[in-house]
């Protein structure tokens, strides 16, 4: 009888065993799921690869300085934002958008943070430290109504709050709190900017030219006239420039299907250049399907037209490789930084590429660029007027930043920020890798927070009857310690 | 409190280590020496059992809760700590009521399981906790290989958590129903015997 019963209590115990080990295998497979999801009312939108590299070159001859960058993209984006006739009227398309833009009208970029010690703590935490409160793309933006309000940003001409620096605010936890303009020119003035290096591959590209703007309070462009300029009425809801035949082989508009299916190549019109445009004339037989592009190339002229395409930036063969050049000294001391023979700067880099735009962009830690000194990044110097280029590639990995602030990563929420205000530098303890995946679970912080107390208490539970079916079964004895 | 934690989970780690060792060995020997050891393998476990409650609350002070929830890696840890310290918890009071018999047929091998288990959950929250400590180590790496990226959290989906709480459930009936008689000697698998040193 005695043996029946423990025959009976092995196979339970059998049973047993067998239940827990399903159950344990199930959370080592099923772990993770169900919480991270693209939610596009809430502005997220999860990229299906986190991490990406790009390759750098730096040379310089004492009066310019030229970067080389080379990253790869699975196709060229090099249409953006565009008016379609359609039902006779001209919609937008190729806004900023949350994740790709549905039609691939938004172009590739590549920028460039630079500081020479002007902002020390982008030395230390690189772009991060330009991402503040309400900023644009994130799970609750300020409002384009509220920041259109405010005393000295909505006279800025600001619709949103875009990147800017913590010291312009009084309160880096409210992008509201602007300091005093007097001091913000002070600031400028003082070297408290960032010059950001933007080249674009439909704003910029055609005409062999980047955008060069810079981060102080908000981001804006360099003074001068920009190397685009919009091409829409707002008053008569409609484009103020049309392509001019006689100067495009005949060509008045774009064709949607041209657009969608990708035939229009670096050889071909696909943007709108001002030498190249004239009035836009309602009168025309517009068709449905016609478009115009939204922007218009110009030279641009002043700070705003420092920066130059050097040969052709082109996509080959699964890469874009693009080489930007400008005067080391501008002469612009309050939107561009200057660079130096002898002398270290911080750069950190940024690339957009599968159609997508605004946040969703893969950045770097910040390193240090050196002109005849230590750096991550050594700019080669050289005699002549272009580089030879036979230095090897720094090797940089990019990653998605996900939404992660700067006011939260000084918060009670963030475990290192003792050690920002100890000035321990990002890099001591966090990879690139690692921060992407924090990027990603910072946009899901609460769900994740509850779920995963769920599985603790869960798991708990499980082992709790794990043990009482132990207990019930292991044959006792007398005596047993 | 960072260097409290640390010093203090030592303790357990050091006390689960030798209990692990002491089940491989009596799982595996009859002999004098694994009997012996085994007479200190329960005191061991509530001495690791003890020590590790008061490294994982020393552990709780060493950022604010509101950082600690919202850390990828220290969620990690702390449901890993948890999970180890109830698991080790289980082992000790197995052995405590089981007595020898837990060294007999099956359990034999449910305790040596059981003790791999507890090496595994204890190795993972050593791992995370030296990430937390600034000293990373390439188990994360074995863990990716397996299917887990150690920076993000581990968390199961709902449908889960509801199989989980009704595999309690489960369990304990499973335990209800064949639970054992208070008796005196039962019959005795003759796997010890077999073990035994001929001569």
């Amino acid at each position: 009888m005695q043996t029946v019963f423990r025959s009976r209590r092995s196979k339970l115990l059998a049973a047993a065993l067998a239940l827990f080990g399903s159950a344990l295998a199930a959370s080592w497979v099923f772990h993770g799921t169900g919480v991270v999801r693209n939610d596009l009312a809430r502005n997220i939108y999860i990229p299906e690869e986190l991490a990406m590299p790009l390759q750098v070159k730096a040379a310089y001859n004492g009066d310019r300085i030229f970067f080389r960058y080379r990253w790869p993209a699975r196709q060229p984006s090099i249409y953006h934002d565009m008016l379609r006739y359609e039902g006779g009227k001209w919609v937008r398309y190729g806004d900023s958008e949350t994740g790709p833009q549905p039609q691939g009208i938004y172009e590739d970029r590549v920028t460039m943070l630079v500081d020479d010690g002007g902002v020390p703590e982008f030395e230390k935490y690189g772009g991060y430290i330009t991402v503040g409160d309400g900023m644009r793309f994130f799970t609750g933006q300020a409002s384009a109504e509220a920041v259109k309000a405010h005393p000295y940003l909505g006279k800025k001409g600001q619709s949103e709050v875009g990147k800017h620096l913590p010291e312009t605010r009084s309160d880096v936890a409210d992008w509201k709190s602007v300091v005093p303009e007097e001091r913000l020119a002070a600031q400028r003035k003082a070297g408290y900017f960032l010059d950001l290096w933007h080249w674009r591959a439909h704003r910029s590209n055609p005409i062999d030219k980047s955008d060069d703007q810079v981060i102080a309070e908000a981001r804006y462009s360099d003074k001068g006239k920009q190397v685009f300029f919009n091409n829409w009425d707002p008053e008569k809801k409609q484009p103020r420039f049309m392509l001019d035949p006689d100067k495009t082989g005949g060509k008045i508009a774009l064709a949607w299907k041209d657009l969608l299916e990708r035939k229009l190549g670096f050889d071909d019109i696909y943007y709108m250049r001002e030498d190249q445009a004239k009035p836009f004339d309602p009168a025309h037989g517009w068709k449905p399907d016609d478009v115009l592009p939204r922007r218009v190339l110009r030279a641009g002229e002043g700070s705003a037209a420092d920066i130059s395409v050097v040969g052709k930036a082109r996509w080959v063969d699964g890469f874009w490789e693009v080489t930007l050049a400008r005067k080391m000294d501008t002469g612009n001391t309050e939107d561009d930084k200057a660079f130096m023979d002898q002398r270290s700067y911080t750069v950190a880099f940024a690339v957009h590429r599968d159609s997508m735009g605004s946040r969703w962009h893969y950045v770097s830690m910040p390193k240090r660029l050196g002109l005849q000194r230590n750096g991550d990044i050594a700019a080669a110097k050289f005699l002549g007027e272009e580089p030879r280029w036979d230095q090897p590639w720094s090797e940089v990995k990019l990653f998605y930043p996900g939404q992660v602030s700067w006011p939260m990563l000084n918060s009670a929420k963030h475990a290192g920020a003792e050690k920002i205000r100890q000035g321990v530098p990002l890099k001591f303890r966090h990879s690139e890798d690692q921060l992407a995946h924090y990027g990603v679970e910072m946009e899901f912080n609460d769900e994740i927070r509850n779920q995963w107390l769920a599985s603790l208490l869960a798991g708990l539970l499980l082992v709790a009857g794990f043990a009482a079916a132990l207990l019930f079964l292991v044959p006792r004895k007398e005596g047993a310690v | 409190m960072n260097a409290y934690h640390v010093m203090l989970v030592h303790f357990p780690i050091a006390l689960w280590t030798t209990a692990a060792l002491i089940i491989l060995l009596r799982a595996f020997s009859a002999g004098p020496l694994a009997r012996s050891a085994d007479r200190v393998l329960a005191p061991l476990l509530l001495l690791g059992a003890v020590t590790g409650a008061l490294g994982f609350a020393v552990g709780l002070a060493v950022w604010p809760i509101e950082a600690v929830t919202s850390s990828p890696l220290a969620r990690n840890h702390v449901l890993f700590a948890s999970w180890a310290l109830a698991y080790w918890l289980l082992l000790t009071a197995v052995r405590w009521r089981g007595g020898e018999q837990v060294w007999d047929g099956l359990w034999r091998w449910t305790m040596l399981g059981l003790a791999g288990l507890g090496m595994g959950l204890q190795t993972i929250t050593g791992t995370l906790g030296g990430y937390l400590a600034g000293n990373p180590s390439a188990v994360s790496q074995l863990l990716r290989a397996l299917g887990w990226e150690v920076f993000t959290t581990f968390y199961l989906p709902t449908w889960l958590l509801a199989g989980l709480v009704v595999a309690a459930a489960a369990l304990v009936a499973l335990g209800w129903v064949g639970r054992a008689p208070r008796t005196a000697r039962l019959p005795v698998v003759a796997v010890d015997a077999a073990l035994r040193p001929v001569g």
